[in-house]
């Protein structure tokens, strides 16, 4: 049986960081970088590439809040939940962003257009509420510019 | 008076260090190994600390926080399980700020746990259970409404944290519902087993054993060899028979049959019903480990196939009829009488097997030579061990193994020649592979690629896949090669192998003779272990026939 | 002091008729967060359009963050900042001539701040390590040595191991990392150890809510960290380092990655550290989303491809640390402190503080404060003048009503406690600690008894899960508040809460869960009215 992408994926992200055991996390991350997500079929892969049990890899993928078990939707919205960005209303915003969206933080909308997430600190605790669309950083967030993220990214 | 044998539990594994420390605890003095854990120390002079991540086959973690101490001059309450002695120490494992944490450790622990004790399968043989009782538990405060992994439903909602018990392994349960996440059965599977085969899956209070990617356990890497098991303080790990019978109440110590690494096995017993066979920690060769033969394959011993009761034929074709014990063996010596007075007396012999005890070996050959009066007696292991018996008598002075297991823990290389241990002696297997991963260096001869070739964190050094029928000339051509340098050993040694020299074909492999060569220095580590003095010792003048 | 900005030469002919202006836009996080990004292209696109001679050049921040994105033109050998310059007021400075260094329209300028040196904020503080933060080209060999950069090294390299581990003993530099554990000590470990090969390992997995200095250091300063990594290979004898960022500051990831190219091209990395025939070279490593993984050990695992799970101690590191061997694990300011201290010698470094908290510490105002940001000063000003004086109070204008000091792991201050001056020791007495030296601010809208409750929440969040006080304390712990909250026996609750964190405190294998009483006790100590809920009409039969 022809192997899936996300085995060939795995063993060419592995190869090229030398097959190390100890990069485990580096290739997830490659991986995760490539297919957007870490299907199951990558972790026996990694396993094999690496030398490790399929137990071993499948402990550090689900230790790891970075590495998603399903694809994420079209967007990624990552709304800073941690102190700083709380003593300057963050929670009213991501309120605001569930009910937009239709979930709760960690889930999908139903349209698959986004997936709204938690994160403890972004490192910009003066600039809050903060947050980050698509991997670009956002801070200064209110209520009308958190409407304006929502709409480009089109939910 | 038989009883159920329990080894002490001393908590961390026996330190190897030669210095002696001197220490006093709870104001007596001891003295230990250096490198000892304050816990070992302790259980040592007889004092328990109180403990449920720790066990003695295992390295300390430092999980659970309930063997915590308190040592003079230093800050906080160090786990005595991962501190080790040091001389001079005056420790106290008994105070009241002490007793106040492990209870408030142990409230925590049970606020997650299910109150079933008295139908539970570990009733009376539960760490969890001692340990409440030891810290003097009453009460958990928090009650049972909140997060927990213990009710599949909540609040009329399915719980998210509660998952199934998985049955699918037919000798044991895992019940999550009931694991304390003390990750024992995870480094028994790591340190002792070495299959890998358990992880913790997510993190935090979402943490629970998996096997594999949270598969079944059937389905997993796991190869019942039944560490986790043992190693499992409550009953989230537990033999199906226990949950069947009960608890077993006496023990009775004795030898695995399957294989040649004899492990000592507890036969634990519940009248004359087998419940369990539990691996001895008292075994010279398996340390308290075991395979999945010896640990739960023993079904046939009372399976309903089994023959219980002798029987005899007179013809192939026909069929078996009971018979009592004095018609049976009356009629088989009658038998052996007449095939010897007709045929001559050496028409018959016997053959005992590598996996006979010594003892049942020597009730045989008795019975050859005293009762049919014939020195026809041989064991099985001829068959494969010819050659090598007679090359350990000639070069050692006897065909027995030169060194025991234990010596696996001081070696450097280790070679395995057409042997495939993981299969056929797993136990051993284990321990070669806990030496490997220390960093000794793993040489295999051998046309299959057995799993000690590639398996997780092992990885042969060299894998010479000779051809079969070459093992002479690649033996030969490493004994000649000197001194040996990998490289050039490995192009002579895959050169004869597969018989694509340049000069000579395949005859050069069949060439036997050899000029004798003075005796190669035996090296100092063995040589106490050498059962001939070393005089005697000659090299083999001539590869052994390998027509027996 | 002003310092010029030191390029590549200019020929006579570019003399003349016109200058090139330069413009200096920060590329750092916090400045791209509101907008630098945008209002840096629009600047370049303008000056085409007009043909003028701009040159713009991005640096780290400057730390004024209340100020980004802060727009700088260089007229006649000195920096005038404008800011906050949001995308949307660039047209106007666009208007006041910001391309053509029209320096009297240009002051006119609401935005306008002066000589960016000047500004009171700045010219307050004593930067050892930020010294170049905001100043230079980040990724210029050059402009880092103008300024003094491997300085460090060259000293060091002239000393012996030892000379370099009693230099950095002798300034009485404490780990930043929040430990505060005496650095010289940790190397001294590590150096007295025998064995061939030994680490380096930076931790850069500034999980603190509250803190960013870290962050700005790697975007605007890499090559310190660098060096200073280097030098601590030379004292312990370690030839290879890791710098272990956390997966949530992927600007700083790219900024380290890219610094360690343009040094190992440079010669300052490889097998042949500016020709001095020492080797060391650094390897940048990206985290996964666990806090945890901000403690040491559990940093350690992660390196190793396992899971992020706290390691018990002994062994210390410096004994057996990355894969078995010695290493040195240090927090990103403690190793960026040791170039200055080898250049300018221990007891510059050691001149500056007080009692046994020695040198300058990076402290970042955050939350909810007027004027946020980096200001690196000596141990001794006050919590009060460093929230009202130096922060401006709140952003909201609402009255301070606590301050959590040292992470999600320190303690709440209230006004009450403002005296405390920036000590470890002062504030270990109070029940708090400084840690990595975040200060975060609440106005009166924070709950208390939420935050609380927020602190169990986030150990429970991020527990590694091997020890049990954190891994069910942290989840009952937040039940609990939430119990006394809705005023649910309450009397017999925050006992038990406080018993809970007497067995976290003293239980707990790590300062995740050891810590997390921290912000418990001292909500519940200095706002206990915030746990007072009147009791609900109605109650359930007992």
């Amino acid at each position: 049986m022809a192997p899936s992408e996300a085995e060939t994926t795995a063993r060419a992200v592995a190869r090229q960081h030398g097959n190390r055991p100890d990069a485990l996390i580096e290739i997830l991350h490659g991986v995760q970088a490539v297919l957007g997500w870490v299907p199951e079929s990558a972790v026996p892969a990694l396993a094999d590439a690496l030398n490790l049990s399929r137990a071993e890899v499948h402990g550090v993928v689900t230790f790891s809040h970075d590495f998603r078990r399903q694809p994420a939707g079209r967007h990624v919205l990552k709304m800073c939940r941690a102190e700083a960005c709380q003593a300057m209303g963050c929670e009213a915003l991501v309120e605001r962003a569930e009910s937009r969206l239709g979930v709760s933080c960690g889930g999908t909308s139903a349209d698959g257009r986004v997936t709204l997430e938690s994160v403890y600190c972004l490192g910009l605790c003066a600039s809050g509420p903060s947050g980050m669309m698509d991997g670009r950083v956002v801070g200064r967030l209110t209520a009308p510019r958190l409407d304006a993220l929502l709409r480009e990214a089109g939910a | 008076m038989t009883t159920l044998v329990k080894e002490p539990d001393f908590g961390t594994p026996a330190s190897k260090m030669e210095k002696t420390v001197t220490l006093t605890i709870d104001g007596t003095k001891v003295a230990v190994p250096e490198g000892t854990s304050i816990m070992r120390a302790a259980m040592e002079m007889g004092t328990a600390i109180p403990k449920l991540c720790a066990t003695d086959s295992i390295e300390a973690f430092g999980s659970c926080r309930l063997c915590l101490v308190e040592i003079q001059g230093r800050a906080g309450t160090p786990a005595s399980c991962t501190t080790p002695v040091a001389e001079g120490l005056v420790v106290h494992t008994q105070t009241p700020r002490l007793a106040q944490i492990r209870r408030g450790v142990m409230e925590l622990y049970i606020s997650d746990h299910p109150l079933d004790c008295l139908t539970c399968a570990a009733n009376g043989d539960c760490e969890l259970q001692d340990m409440a009782g030891a810290v003097g538990l009453r009460d958990v405060r928090y009650g049972y409404e909140g997060a927990n992994h213990v009710f599949a439903k909540q609040n009329g909602k399915a719980n998210a944290e509660w998952m199934p018990k998985d049955e699918s392994n037919p000798y044991f349960t895992y019940d999550p519902s009931k694991c304390i996440v003390c990750n024992r059965c995870v480094r028994a599977c790591e340190e002792v087993q070495g299959t890998f085969a358990l992880t913790i899956s997510g993190r935090g209070f979402d943490s629970r054993v998996s096997p594999g990617m949270s598969e079944s356990f059937l389905d997993s890497e796991c190869v019942s060899c039944g560490a986790c098991v043992q190693a499992c303080p409550t009953a989230t790990l537990t033999e199906k028979a226990v949950i069947e019978i009960g608890q077993p109440e006496h023990s009775v110590v004795t030898t695995c049959a399957y294989c040649g690494v004899g492990c000592s096995f507890k036969a634990e017993m519940r009248g004359e019903e087998v419940v369990r066979m539990v691996p001895y920690k008292d075994g010279k060769a398996n340390r308290g480990h075991s395979c999945v033969k010896g640990r739960f394959a023993w079904g046939y011993a009372t399976h309903t196939e089994r023959i219980l009761k002798p029987m005899l034929r007179d013809k192939i074709t026909d069929p078996w009829r009971e018979t009592t014990w004095e018609e049976a063996i009356g009629r088989v010596a009658t038998e052996f009488k007449r095939i010897q007075y007709q045929y001559g007396k050496d028409a018959v012999g016997g053959i005992t097997s590598s996996r006979c005890t010594n003892e049942e070996t020597f009730l045989v050959q008795k019975l050859i030579r005293a009762g049919f009066g014939v020195n026809n007696v041989d064991t099985c292991a001829r068959v494969c061990h010819s050659p090598t018996g007679y090359g350990l008598k000639t070069a050692f002075g006897t065909s027995a193994g030169t060194q025991d297991f234990d010596s696996i823990e001081h070696t450097d290389v280790v070679m395995i020649i057409g042997a495939n241990p993981t299969d056929g002696h797993p136990v051993f297997a284990s321990r070669m592979k806990k030496r490997l991963r220390q960093g000794a260096k793993l040489i295999v001869l051998d046309p299959r690629r057995i799993d000690m070739v590639r398996s997780p964190h092992i990885q042969a050094d060299h894998h010479l896949p000779l051809t079969p029928g070459t093992n002479v000339a690649v033996l030969t051509a490493w004994r000649t090669s000197s001194p040996p340098r990998a490289s050039s050993t490995r192009r002579s040694c895959a050169s004869v192998a597969t018989g694509r020299t340049s000069r000579s074909g395949p005859r050069s492999c069949r060439d036997r003779s050899t000029r004798p060569r003075s005796p190669p220095s035996i090296p100092a580590s063995i040589q106490p272990r050498c059962a001939a003095p070393l005089a005697s010792m000659q090299p083999a003048a001539t590869p052994p026939s390998t027509t027996a | 002091m002003t310092i010029p900005f030191l390029s590549r030469s200019r020929t006579p002919a570019e003399d003349q008729p016109r200058r090139t202006v330069r413009l200096f836009i920060s590329k750092d996080a916090a400045a791209v967060a509101v907008g630098a990004e945008t209002v840096a292209a629009a600047i370049v696109r303008s000056a085409a359009a007009t043909a003028l001679p701009v040159e713009v050049v991005r640096t780290g921040s400057r730390g004024m963050l209340w100020l980004e994105p802060l727009v700088e033109v260089e007229i006649d050998g000195v920096r005038y900042g404008f800011g906050p310059i949001e995308p949307e007021a660039l047209a106007g400075l666009l208007d006041a001539g910001i391309l053509q260094a029209d320096l009297k329209r240009l002051l006119a300028h609401p935005a306008s701040l002066g000589p960016v040196d000047k500004i009171e904020y700045l010219a307050a503080q004593t930067r050892l390590t930020f010294a170049r933060c905001g100043i230079t080209d980040p990724l210029s060999l050059d402009n880092y040595r103008a300024l003094g950069g491997c300085k460090g090294l060259e000293k060091a390299l002239s000393l012996t191991p030892a000379g370099i581990v009693d230099e950095v003993a002798k300034s009485g530099l404490r780990g930043r990392g929040g430990a505060g554990f005496p650095t010289g000590i940790k190397w001294k470990s590590a150096h007295d150890v025998a064995g061939e090969q030994k680490y380096i390992v930076c931790n850069a997995d500034e999980g603190d809510s509250g803190t960013f200095a870290d962050r700005m250091l790697m975007e605007g300063d890499p090559f310190l960290l660098i060096e200073g990594m280097t030098i601590a290979g030379l004292a312990v004898g370690a030839s290879k380092g890791f710098i272990y960022v956390r997966s949530e500051y992927p600007h700083a990831i790219l900024a380290l990655k890219a610094a360690v190219a343009v040094a190992r091209k440079a010669g300052l990395l490889g097998a042949n550290v500016a020709a001095s025939g020492r080797a060391f070279d650094l390897e940048v490593r990206v985290g996964a989303g666990a806090y945890v993984c901000g403690e040491e050990t559990a940093l350690l695992e992660s390196l190793e491809g396992k899971r992020g799970i706290v390691r018990a101690k002994p062994p210390l590191p410096a004994h057996k640390g990355l894969f078995g061997k010695p290493t040195v694990i240090n927090n990103v300011l403690s190793f960026a402190a040791a170039p200055f201290i080898l250049g300018e010698g221990a007891k510059a470094y050691a001149d500056y503080g007080l009692g046994r908290s020695r040198g300058t510490m990076p402290i970042q105002l955050a939350g909810n404060i007027k004027r946020g940001g980096l200001f690196e000063t000596a141990f001794g000003m006050t919590l009060g003048e460093l929230v009202d004086d130096i922060g401006g109070d709140t952003a909201s204008g609402r009255p301070v009503k606590a301050v959590q000091v040292g992470g999600p792991l320190g303690a709440y201050f209230p006004r009450a406690l403002f005296d405390t001056p920036f000590d470890y020791e002062a504030f270990a007495a109070r029940d708090g600690l400084i840690g990595h030296g975040g200060v975060v601010v609440f106005d009166d809208a924070a709950d208390m008894a939420r935050q609380a409750k927020f602190a169990f929440e986030f150990c429970a969040i991020e527990s590694c899960g091997k020890c049990t006080p954190c891994r069910i304390g942290a989840t009952r712990g937040a039940e609990t508040i939430e119990k006394i909250m809705a005023g649910e026996n309450d009397e017999a609750n925050l006992a038990l809460v406080a018993d809970l964190c007497n067995t976290m405190k003293f239980g707990s294998l790590c300062a995740l869960g050891g810590f997390t009483p921290y912000p418990v006790v001292s909500a519940l100590t200095h706002f206990p009215d915030d746990f007072r809920r009147p009791a609900p009409r109605l109650q359930a039969a007992e």
